[in-house]
């Protein structure tokens, strides 16, 4: 089968070495002399599953530390789908080049709700049943993680298990178990895996619907599976594995750097950030363990770029120290810093032209709102003054390209706060004309907020899509002179909502859409709306149920099933505050404000500086 | 100082676009810890100058390339260095210290030979192509710029060699890469389908080798420098 891609099929299709495999640092195992054979399937194109930090880590671990195996797969892009499907060729892995089929588990890693059409064309083009009542026992066994998890229930047909949480903290657990079960029946090993804490195995519990047709329980149907599945997180992030020899890819990849977490968790607590909500509690890593980890990752890839990930480097309390030495370590090799993710305040700009000194392109700031009214409600702490001193100082140390982030459809937003948007865009753009020496770029994009489970806007209602066009409409009807206004696409949200909050009755929705050809939803250019609303219609599930619809405090949640150890009381309070326009502060800062996280679940803040 | 080296790149990196195979090399000579050279900017990079590029689909035996060094290092050990962190495909055969002042490795190549492997061909259409270049004139549609534009791929094909074993030929052609004719190894497969090669037949395509054509000698980019 390999020869016959190398020669035939990959010189027809787009980006060959997508397929190719072979990779510098790619761990090749003996395949008869390793324990659990697993699959790690990225559904979604190689360029971006490549640039995934956490298959980097399960990758590393499971080849590194057990007896077990790993391989990578990444969803074909049409071109060679259909190739593939002409010439009788199954979907593969990179390592071994075995069919996915020979493979005892496949773990899919779902960072996205609209790459699950991707999901099931890619068990299918492995031939393997998609739905999992139809896998007998010469099947792998298909797992499922990440926080699209946060909400597992409109996925859960197509799935044995789910993981909720970090999955290191699992992944060894599950393929111990599954080789210690070697033989047993598949009820018989899901009962087994439904006992692991942090896995959540669906058929195992019953739906119950009001006459409403509203999910209004989720029970367990065996004594194996718990009421709630609650999330596992890894204690001491400092002490958890890294992998020091990552695979490196020969074609450009969305993310081709070498990559150190410097912490897991924001402690920030924006209440429309799923993020921010199911990562908690922050947890950092100790300075020495990071230069190590970066040392070690140079050395084995070549990279030219480090970059210190985390959901908000900037916050990361040995930040200063770890720049300032990376950056003075590796100038002379002219192997530069990246940071990825910048706070609207000086000190991020100051940080920022530390490590930029090299072109200075554009810069990225979240203001997220365009009034302070807003911004306090959404719990974004940042003021007025701040963005525009942060833009000042970006336009005076050399920028001339700003892009701000905002969305739109945020809960409580008013007219006022539209407008807003624009005379923020103003005032920086006029910061720049004031200090910049160059021709000034300002671009926002506008994203439409999306309430996602376990956090406090969970109950509020999503814009629809013509509420969305018309403040579209509304932000564009003026021209803004140099000022670039990129809008996300507003079907694509309303489909996002349906996947984050829906229940299980959007299994068959899916699996329609996906029948209907549906796959690559997240690419403007394959997303077929129209086909997706047909098969609501044919599957007689209303979408606005899950998307527009405002559910009361006492509501049964289809997301109730995972506890993800965020107090519910918690949830409403900060909702209440957000009613009343009311900020809270950040639990490192000023104190902890009950989330409920670290008592239920056994962990505790970690920082760093604290030693 | 400046060295010119040869690598071969294997056939599982036969997908290589120019671009990763550049950042593949710059990556090397990270890890191996050459002491290259930078160039001068805002951002700087490694002064390394692929001089061949190889076109995707294909491997190459024998590749080049010149890079600037800031420290003295023996060629054999520049060699030793790079083949213990070389990727799977990737191997330096040998390298050589060029005057920094020599002409670029770019601009001397003006030839390279393509190899052809194919499951046995019928005698009279082993026959045409090996006496292809008898002909008055050799025209394909092109494959490059002037997409489908007719191309007479005669005046750049050099020389044509074919060995004949148990179950394939190897169909060896010599041509050139300059800016007059380019002539493209597609080109030289359609070329051959047009004298009854069909494309399932093909089992391998490879470039043997990159060289400088002097009054119809061919000189390897090694020979060139030391013939100067």
């Amino acid at each position: 089968m390999q020869q016959k891609l190398i020669c035939d099929i990959l010189p027809r299709v787009s980006k060959p070495a997508r397929y190719s495999g072979g990779e510098l640092n790619i761990i090749k195992k003996n395949w008869d002399f390793s324990g659990v054979k697993m699959l790690l399937a990225f559904p979604d194109v190689y360029e971006v599953g490549m640039s995934h930090v956490g298959s980097k880590i399960l990758y590393g671990l499971v080849n590194e530390r057990t007896n077990h195996l790993l391989e990578r797969c990444y969803a074909p892009w049409p071109d060679m789908e259909n190739e593939m499907r002409k010439e009788g060729i199954p979907l593969y892995a990179l390592e071994s080049f075995q069919p996915i089929e020979n493979f005892d588990v496949i773990g899919f890693s779902l960072q996205y709700e609209l790459s699950l059409t991707n999901v099931l064309n890619m068990l299918d083009l492995g031939r393997i049943p998609v739905l999992a009542k139809d896998r007998e026992l010469q099947h792998p066994i298909v797992i499922g993680g990440g926080p699209v998890c946060a909400n597992p229930e409109p996925f859960a047909d197509f799935f044995d298990a789910l993981v909720i949480g970090d999955g290191e903290e699992v992944i060894v657990e599950i393929l111990n178990l599954v080789e210690s079960c070697r033989g047993a029946q598949r009820r018989d090993l899901l009962m087994q895996l439904a006992r692991l804490e942090g896995v959540y195995v669906p058929s195992l519990y019953e739906v119950e619907y009001n006459h409403a047709g509203r999910c209004q329980a989720i029970r367990p149907v065996d004594s194996a599976a718990p009421k709630r599945v609650r999330r596992r997180v890894v204690k001491s992030l400092d002490a958890a594995y890294f992998p020091n020899k990552p695979v490196v890819p020969y074609m450009s990849v969305v993310h081709d750097r070498a990559v150190v977490e410097v912490m897991r968790g924001c402690q920030r607590g924006c209440r429309f950030c799923h993020a921010g909500m199911v990562y908690r509690p922050v947890r950092e890593r100790r300075l020495k363990t990071l230069l190590d980890q970066a040392e070690a990752q140079i050395r084995s890839t070549g990279y030219d770029e480090i970059s210190l990930v985390s959901l908000s480097t900037l916050d990361f309390s040995q930040v200063k120290p770890l720049v300032t030495e990376l950056a003075q370590k590796y100038a002379a090799e002219g192997i530069g810093v990246a940071l990825p993710s910048l706070r609207v305040d000086q000190f991020s700009v100051e940080m920022a032209s530390q490590v930029q000194k090299v072109r200075k392109t554009t810069l990225t700031l979240a203001p997220e709102a365009g009034t302070q009214r807003l911004r306090d409600a959404i719990n974004k702490n940042v003021s007025e003054d701040q963005l525009l001193e942060a833009a000042s100082a970006a336009f005076s140390s050399g920028w001339n390209a700003l892009k701000l982030y905002f969305m739109i459809g945020l809960p409580g937003e008013r007219e006022e706060d539209l407008e807003g948007i624009s005379d923020l865009l103003f005032k920086v753009r006029h910061r720049g004309y004031e200090l910049s020496r160059r021709k000034v770029e300002i671009r926002a994009s506008l994203a439409y907020f999306v309430p996602k489970a376990h956090t406090p806007f969970q109950w509020r209602a999503q814009d629809s899509i013509a509420q969305l066009q018309e403040k579209r409409r509304y932000l564009t009807r003026r021209r803004l002179k140099g000022i670039k206004l990129s809008f996300h696409d507003e079907a694509t949200s309303y489909l996002e909502g349906t996947i984050a909050r829906g229940d299980r009755r959007m299994g068959e929705v899916i699996l329609r859409a996906w029948q209907k050809g549906c796959r690559f939803d997240g690419w403007s250019e394959h997303f077929r709306f129209s086909a997706w609303m047909e098969a609501f219609e044919e599957c007689g599930v209303d979408g606005d149920t899950y998307v527009t619809r405002r559910r009361a405090y006492e509501e049964f949640l289809p997301w109730d099933i995972i506890d993800s150890g965020i107090d519910r009381e918690f949830l409403i309070q900060e909702d209440e505050l957000a009613e009343r326009g009311v900020s809270s502060s950040d639990c490192r800062m000023e104190g902890c404000n009950d989330c409920g996280v670290c008592t239920s679940l056994e962990v505790e803040l970690d920082i760093a500086e604290d030693e | 100082m400046r060295l010119r080296v040869e690598y071969r790149v294997g056939p599982e990196l036969r997908f290589l676009a120019n671009l990763d195979m550049m950042h593949a090399m710059e990556r090397t000579l990270r890890r191996a810890r050459i002491p290259y050279a930078l160039s001068e900017g805002f951002n700087p990079h490694i002064r390394l100058s692929l001089g061949t590029v190889l076109p995707v689909g294909l491997w190459g035996e024998r590749e080049y390339f010149d890079i600037d060094l800031v420290a003295e290092m023996k060629a054999e050990k520049f060699v030793e260095q790079l083949n213990t962190v070389f990727p799977e495909g990737l191997k330096a055969a040998q390298a050589i210290a060029i005057e920094p002042s020599a002409p670029s490795i770019m601009s001397v190549v003006n030839a390279a030979s393509y190899v052809f492997k194919v499951e046995n061909a019928a005698a009279e259409v082993r026959e045409q192509i090996k006496t292809m270049t008898t002909q008055p004139e050799l025209v394909v549609p092109s494959r490059g710029k002037k997409k489908n534009r007719p191309k007479d791929l005669k005046p750049g094909i050099y020389k044509i060699k074919v060995k004949t074993e148990e179950q394939f030929d190897i169909i060896e052609v010599w041509a050139s890469t300059g800016a007059s004719v380019n002539v493209r190894f597609d080109e030289l497969l359609d070329l051959m389908a047009l004298m009854g090669l069909s494309r399932r037949q093909v089992a391998d395509v490879w470039r043997g080798g990159n060289y400088c054509r002097v009054e119809g000698h061919f000189y390897t980019p090694m020979e060139q420098v030391k013939k100067v």
